[in-house]
């Protein structure tokens, strides 16, 4: 019984001691930076003879900012008091409970505090005639959640400690007394959104830059908040950011935020001369072979186009009413137009230099069909978040239906046309999708310049079979040659085009079958015969080529490679 | 009086040499720049061209070559076929119409055999 009744009174008297507490008690729901964090600092203990406190904790100002101090004594005779400091934190232990012992350490002098610009020491010290109640609110602190983003910290743990604390009695006895910060030892705070992002980064995939037609240089992006451009009026938005990507299509974008949706428009520069290339003969078979609605069904009703971006990239000519990704004759006459040199008086979207039309989007969702229509979708917002601070950005050029100077989808059913895989007897459409046709074959030609009668001649010899249209941009010295003639020798159904700018000294040749079944004729189809304006000794370098291509039925482009 | 003297003693001395030395010695039509001392080869007067660049074509015989210019990639982006004699011929590369790079010039002959090569950067 002696035992039992022993028992009980060691029980009472732990579970006595062991409820005197100095709680720092987070009472407040911060979720982002700028909210504002509030600790109530609380007596909780039962023995109801404490008078006396003292006791510092230690903040992270790096990632927290004090805002106030405020007491909540009720009593009316308390002397209270409060000092701190900035650039210091406590050599010893936090992670304990222990907050006397830790005292006893700090008086017996085996402990002090170190400098730390990233820590701050709050000591709050309260006297009273009255004894302390359970529960009582002594002081209320808030902080301002500053932003980690501007830190060397990725969290917010630990952001508040208690270093040391007693009790005592009127009589200046210790009463043992434990400390707890948020349940613990240290007060950490999850889920605090918002904050600068840091580097962002952000690359963009296009053929420009894979095929070294250019670089990642030739690029740029233009950064505004999702919300400006949700509110429908772009004469209001702000830039968030801007800039240039590097040489191989990176960028690290600062000045963003976290969790906060952006849209991201990405363009080329459009003074590069080899946008003068973009849209070409190729292009043109593949834009009329939609046109005259050579898909896989015997009406025709159906998509030549292997992938869903080719319905935005191919309608270069959307006028009011027109409905939206359909091609038809007004888009391929637009584009034979813009070949031949013809002037429209329609507005077409056929990228050329000084005349860029850019498509740019998430790469991952980059013209993937639409959840309720065939139509392409592109998706320009991007949201750093602390997990995820790098997005890759997909490009295109209208009018590129055949991806020469644009990213060209991966070949999954998101981006592809699924019908394709149907084949009928056509001789016209692909009968199964055949991404290979947007890589070109190469075929061997001559161009080559001579003096021949005092004139410079410029001959096009080809022995290549099979193309139904040619493409050659020419470039010659307008300050020495002037164009005397253009002799074609193609065979006699087939619809040639010369193209002649002859204050840019540029000149396009080609021809095109619209019927997809005469062929470019071998020998000489091309002669250009210029005239010198000066006396010439030879004609090196005078006329030079840029794009030499030709492509066959079923859209292949060929590039006719020169020895 | 002692310059007098030396240049008397030169003039005298000058005149007692052998009339073959002072046979009349024929300069070569080619600029020193656009020398070749191998047979055959293409030199430029200049690396860094503007507009025009004069160059040599020294071929070992009479007949048919080209002139070929590539760009950094080896791209032909020009090329002309010219009837030239053996030795040395001084002609020119017209660069208005070529971008602003640097290429590569290339002699071949009529069986696609290179002669030469000269790089220029266009500027």
């Amino acid at each position: 019984m002696k035992k039992l009744l022993l028992t009980l009174l060691l029980i009472c008297s732990l579970v006595s001691f062991g409820q005197e507490k100095i709680a720092l008690v987070n009472s407040s729901t911060p979720s982002q930076v700028g909210d504002t964090l509030v600790i109530d600092v609380k007596y909780q203990g039962s023995a109801g003879t404490a008078k006396l406190t003292q006791f510092d904790f230690q903040y992270n100002n790096k990632l927290l900012a004090l805002q106030s101090r405020t007491w909540k004594l009720t009593s009316t005779s308390a002397q209270k008091a409060y000092n701190s400091w900035n650039g210091y934190k406590w050599g010893n232990n936090t992670a304990t409970t222990d907050i006397d012992g830790e005292y006893a350490d700090y008086v017996a002098g085996n402990t002090s505090y170190g400098t730390n610009a990233d820590w701050s020491v709050e000591r709050v010290t309260i006297q009273d005639v009255t004894a302390f109640a359970n529960n009582d609110e002594w002081i209320q602190y808030k902080f301002t959640i500053k932003d980690k983003g501007t830190t060397n910290y990725s969290d917010y743990s630990n952001l508040i400690n208690l270093n040391w604390g007693y009790l005592n009695k009127s009589d200046g006895t210790d009463l043992p007394v434990d400390g707890e910060v948020d349940g613990g030892t240290s007060l950490t705070l999850t889920g605090i959104q918002g904050g600068a992002a840091g580097n962002v980064s952000i690359s963009i995939s296009s053929n420009v830059i894979a095929n070294n037609i250019g670089d990642g240089a030739d690029f740029s992006y233009t950064i505004i908040t999702k919300e400006d451009m949700d509110d429908g009026d772009s004469t209001n938005d702000v830039i968030v950011a801007s800039g240039t990507f590097d040489t191989a299509g990176d960028a690290t974008v600062t000045g963003l935020e976290n969790d906060v949706e952006y849209a991201v428009w990405v363009t080329i520069d459009d003074s590069k001369t080899y946008l003068d290339n973009v849209v070409t003969v190729s292009d043109l078979a593949l834009i009329f072979q939609e046109a005259i609605g050579a898909g896989n069904s015997p009406n025709g009703s159906t998509t030549t186009f292997d992938y869903y971006i080719q319905k935005l990239l191919g309608d270069v000519y959307f006028p009011e009413g027109d409905d939206p990704f359909t091609i038809n004759f007004q888009d391929s006459y637009e584009v034979l137009a813009y070949l031949q040199g013809v002037t429209s008086t329609n507005t077409a979207y056929i990228t050329k230099t000084g005349g860029a039309f850019n498509v740019s989007g998430i790469k991952s969702t980059f013209g993937n069909k639409g959840e309720t229509t065939d139509y392409p979708t592109f998706s320009p917002i991007i949201k750093p978040t602390d997990t995820n601070k790098s997005f890759d950005f997909a490009h295109a050029l209208a009018g590129d239906v055949n991806f020469s100077h644009s990213y060209q989808p991966a070949n999954t059913n998101d981006f592809k046309i699924s019908s394709m895989v149907i084949g009928n007897s056509s001789t016209l459409k692909t009968t199964s999708f055949n991404a290979s046709r947007y890589q070109s074959v190469d075929a061997n030609i001559d161009l080559v310049s001579q003096i021949v009668d005092g004139k410079v001649v410029f001959s096009i010899n080809s022995q290549v079979a099979g193309m139904i249209g040619t493409q050659f941009n020419i470039t010659y010295d307008n300050t020495r040659i002037e164009l005397e003639d253009v002799i074609f020798d193609t065979g006699n159904e087939m619809t040639n085009f010369a193209n002649h700018r002859d204050g840019e000294g540029k000149i396009n040749i080609g021809s095109f079958d619209q019927s997809f079944e005469q062929t470019v004729k071998q020998g000489t189809p091309y002669k250009l015969v210029f005239k010198p304006l000066v006396e010439l000794q030879n004609a090196s370098g005078l006329v030079t080529f840029k794009v030499h291509e030709g492509v066959r039925a079923d859209g292949t482009q060929i590039n006719l490679r020169m020895e | 009086m002692k310059k007098l003297l030396t240049l008397f003693t030169l003039l005298l001395l000058t005149s007692c040499m052998k009339d073959e030395i002072m046979e009349p010695i024929f300069l070569s039509e080619v600029p020193e720049t656009l020398e070749i001392s191998d047979i055959q080869g293409i030199k430029l007067e200049n690396t860094i061209v503007s507009s025009e660049v004069r160059m040599n074509i020294k071929l070992p015989s009479d007949g048919k070559y080209r002139v070929k210019i590539r760009d950094i990639a080896s791209k032909l982006v020009s090329q002309e076929e010219l009837t030239a004699k053996e030795g040395d011929n001084i002609l020119a590369v017209y660069t208005s119409s070529l971008d602003k790079s640097s290429y590569t010039l290339e002699l071949v002959d009529s069986n696609n055999n290179v002669l030469g090569r000269a790089v220029f950067v266009n500027q």
